[in-house]
């Protein structure tokens, strides 16, 4: 899509209440099949932008468009089948008495026939891999998975753009990889996923484009490899890189010349370096 | 949804109420009630309000407390009317004068504005006692005459949830609306409560655990944060406020003759302006009201 | 700094609870010296909220089941004694910054404990200003607890276990639902309570990287058992062990790992589990290969 699936035009949002800027002039473009992570402290506007992508905050002046369509004209539940929102805490949801009767309520809401409904009721289950607790209580699930439901559940509207809550807090490390794993996929089934977070491992090897919130403001829109390179950066908002990202940037100007984003990529960076095969590269790959 | 706070808490201040123990303004606040029930005559009722709005003055309180007294103008209004046209008075009534196809009476006003009167009162020296009242220093001190420590406890940690189980509450939503759900209607039901309840029953669990981690629950002599001794100058406040509301009740009835009910006597014109004045401020402070909500 | 005296003494230690037929708890066996910082790793569902729900009595006395075997804390075996005698042993911290809070300012928070012990009201005050210091919170006295950060809730949770002077500060999870700062925060008071206060320290996380750095010990649990129970060079170098189970250990750790499997840097089985031990030994390594 030649514009952007979304499109921020000189976005501002003032609350009310005591007159916080909570947005200032933020101008961006995503467009389709990015994964895309959004990183700031709490209060630097990250939640307040992205509620901004499914209608569930409103410009104070600007536009947000979305799908070729104005936010401002369009309530929450007409945007709910282009952007799904999965909350951070799956409890703000899960109301239903089984699962599937769960997934079925976004679809239901689209007002789509019983068919349908059950389609897509089946696909999220096998995409997700809910078969087993199809037929429980959602309460009764433990919380990783209740957080795959809240997925599933919002997967069932079928939106182009999914955005995530804080989609690995409060997982292990298990569940915090079929998470990495299930945002991959659907990037690869053709949806974008925007993912507001502080897990910087997600950020790295998961994620393409960072965006850096701060004080209201959108200070930079880079590649994780630019963002974790930029110690100014990484130093005035308070983020810490991944350990072998701050490892590899240590070791750069000595010997590595590369910031390196996950293990896999050190092992063949050092591998590299140790055959003498390795020419000088720049580090802003 | 943004809820709308109701401004029913303390009001911080440094006032000679404010420094009141809780005990004599809560007996005030109670003797008046029992007062204001005791009589209708609107002349005591008036003293009895215009006494309270002096203390209003000495608490400096003002802002809030009117905040709170406009939340039931309209309650006010309609009072009168309705009162006037349709006494809560035992027949037989006595005309005015017409109003349009409805008749206004004697007692209908006399019934109205001692109503009125009587809700004044009430919920006046209720809200002294609420805005210059820590409630922890409230409840303190009941349990210090008798109320069990988990009265006290169970009241703070409702005190407390319940702004935030409304916030729970708008998050909800928002997040049921995001899967398509339409706001009203029968549909919004389960969806907007489930959670909201699952929600308080997990923090209550949980905050079981955490406090009997930290040794709630013992027996034994309990001590209190909260300084809630009684001073001199609270014990004077007490007896007076326990004194003067039991001598006025005794008073009004004892006394038949304060019953003007039958005897006072409203110049027709002055109920006609009186009753159509309610009437239409009611009608201006609705349609205010919902074209408000309406733009929100 | 720590002395060997055992705090935690837990033999042959298995508990079902009421609703499964499962173990939750088996053949525990466990010895903690007091002033150890000690972490626990597993995932969800391994046993590890059980483990500490067990250090001050609340299983089994608060939450019925079936137990066996002993678990004795400070000289005190827990079967014997109230939660609430072993609350002033045992300060415990839960995952949910909110849900531990309940009063309307956080002096009242923390004097709820010095209430119910029955503390007298003129030592409150001094108590509550002790405390609050050591969590860095002096001067929010009077505020919400509810209007604090998660990080700040969390301290403040830290703040009203310490007001029961325990010996033992027990965290589960407390980091997980909150943000990178906040979880600065309390690592770093935790760390600070232990080095500083000499405060057995005992909490279960998933950010193995931090526990690498701080741990005196690490125990790893799977299904209700512990697996591996030692310093973090010992615990965090069986990667391959720790893979299967399908936990993560230090990034630093794996690399060392696989640069040593794939012989192009050799560490002997010795990994390094924290950056500056990682840093060093690359640059060793590295230094004499400057591009």
């Amino acid at each position: 899509m030649a514009n952007g699936l979304i499109r921020c035009e000189n976005l501002w949002h003032i609350y009310k209440t005591g007159k916080v800027v909570a947005l200032q002039d933020i101008n961006l473009t995503i467009q389709a099949q990015e994964i895309l992570g959004v990183i700031g402290q709490n209060g630097s506007g990250k939640t307040t932008l992205v509620k901004h992508f499914n209608g569930l905050l409103k410009p104070t002046s600007g536009r947000v468009i979305v799908g070729g369509v104005d936010t401002a004209r369009k309530k929450v539940q007409e945007l709910s089948s282009q952007v799904g929102y999965v909350f951070q805490n799956p409890n703000h949801q899960l109301f239903a008495r089984t699962v599937e009767e769960e997934l079925e309520f976004g679809p239901r809401n689209l007002k789509l026939s019983d068919e349908e409904v059950i389609e897509r009721r089946e696909k999220a289950i096998e995409f997700f891999n809910l078969n087993p607790y199809r037929k429980l209580h959602p309460y009764r699930l433990s919380f990783p998975v209740r957080k795959l439901v809240g997925m599933a559940s919002i997967y069932t509207m079928q939106p182009a753009v999914f955005i995530l809550d804080e989609p690995t807090t409060g997982q292990d490390h298990v569940t915090t990889r079929i998470v990495y794993r299930l945002i991959e996929r659907l990037r690869e089934d053709g949806f974008t996923v925007i993912c507001v977070s502080h897990d910087m491992i997600l950020l790295a090897e998961v994620v393409d484009r960072i965006l850096v919130m701060r004080n209201a403001r959108l200070i930079a829109d880079a590649t994780p490899r630019e963002v974790f390179a930029d110690l100014q950066l990484m130093h005035s908002t308070h983020i810490t890189p991944p350990q072998i990202t701050e490892l590899s940037l240590r070791l750069r100007e000595s010997t590595l010349q590369k910031v390196c984003l996950s293990v896999k990529e050190m092992v063949e960076t050092i591998q590299d370096v140790m055959s003498g095969s390795r020419p000088t590269q720049s580090f802003n790959n | 949804m943004q809820g709308v706070a109701i401004p029913i808490s303390m009001v911080p201040g440094n006032s000679v109420l404010h420094r009141l123990n809780p005990l004599p303004k809560l007996a005030l606040a109670i003797g008046v009630l029992i007062f204001s029930f005791a009589t209708r005559n609107p002349a005591l009722l008036g003293i009895v309000f215009a006494i309270g709005l002096m203390l209003v003055t000495i608490g400096k309180i003002w802002k809030a407390y009117l905040r709170v007294v406009m939340i039931l103008f309209p309650i006010y209004l309609t009072l009168i009317v309705l009162q006037s046209i349709a006494p809560a008075f035992p027949r037989p009534w006595t005309p005015i004068v017409g109003f349009g196809p409805f008749t206004i009476y004697q007692e209908g006003i006399y019934s109205g504005v001692s109503m009125l009167a009587r809700i004044l009162c009430m919920t006046t020296y209720a809200l002294i006692m609420i805005q210059t009242t820590h409630p922890s220093d409230l409840f303190t001190s009941l349990q210090k005459i008798g109320m069990p420590y988990v009265l006290n406890f169970i009241l703070t940690v409702t005190l407390q949830l319940l702004p935030i189980i409304q916030s729970e509450f708008a998050i909800v939503l928002s997040a049921q609306k995001s899967r398509g759900m339409k706001g009203t209607g029968f549909g919004a039901i389960l969806p907007s409560m489930v959670p909201v309840f699952v929600g308080a029953i997990e923090r209550v669990q949980q905050l079981s655990i955490s406090l009997e981690a930290r040794a709630f629950g013992s027996s034994g002599r309990k001590t209190s944060f909260r300084d809630v001794s009684m001073r001199v100058k609270d014990y004077i406040a007490l007896v007076l406020s326990l004194v003067f509301p039991i001598l006025l009740t005794t008073w009004v009835v004892l006394d038949k003759s304060l019953d003007w009910s039958r005897s006072m006597v409203f110049p027709p014109t002055l109920s006609i302006i009186l009753v159509s004045s309610c009437a239409i401020g009611f009608v201006v402070y609705f349609i205010i009201a919902v074209s408000y909500v309406l733009r929100v | 700094m720590k002395n060997q005296q055992p705090i935690v003494q837990i033999s042959n230690l298995f508990f079902t609870y009421p609703t499964s037929t499962i173990p939750a708890l088996k053949n525990i066996n466990l010895t903690i010296n007091e002033g150890e910082y000690v972490s626990i790793l597993g995932l969800n569902g391994s046993g590890k909220t059980s483990l500490l729900l067990t250090l001050n009595g609340i299983i089994p006395n608060m939450i019925m089941g079936e137990m066996e075997g002993m678990v004795v804390v400070d000289g005190k075996n827990t079967d014997d004694y109230p939660v609430r005698e072993m609350a002033k042993v045992v300060g415990m911290v839960f995952d949910n910054p909110e849900f531990q809070l309940s009063q309307m300012t956080v002096a009242e928070e923390i004097a709820l404990g010095l209430e119910n012990l029955g503390i007298p009201y003129k030592d409150m005050h001094n108590t509550i200003h002790q405390v609050l210091e050591i969590v860095g919170l002096e001067g929010l006295e009077e505020r919400s607890p509810f209007s604090l950060s998660g990080g700040q809730q969390q301290r403040l949770s830290i703040a009203s276990a310490l007001a029961m002077r325990p010996k033992i500060l027990v965290m589960d999870e407390p980091t997980s639902n909150v943000d990178p700062i906040g979880k600065e925060e309390i690592f770093r008071v935790a760390e600070q309570l232990n080095r500083e206060h000499g405060m057995t320290v005992i909490m279960a996380e998933h950010e193995v990287e931090v526990m690498a750095a701080y741990s005196d010990r690490i125990i790893v649990m799977s299904n209700g058992e512990i697996i591996l129970n030692g310093t973090p060079t010992e615990v965090f170098g069986q990667v391959n062990t720790l893979n299967q189970m399908g936990l993560r250990v230090p990034q630093v750790t794996e690399l060392a790992c696989r640069l040593d499997q794939k012989r192009i840097v050799p560490f002997y089985g010795q990994y390094p589990v924290t950056l500056e031990q990682a840093d060093a030994a690359l640059r060793a390594e590295l230094g004499c290969r400057k591009v």
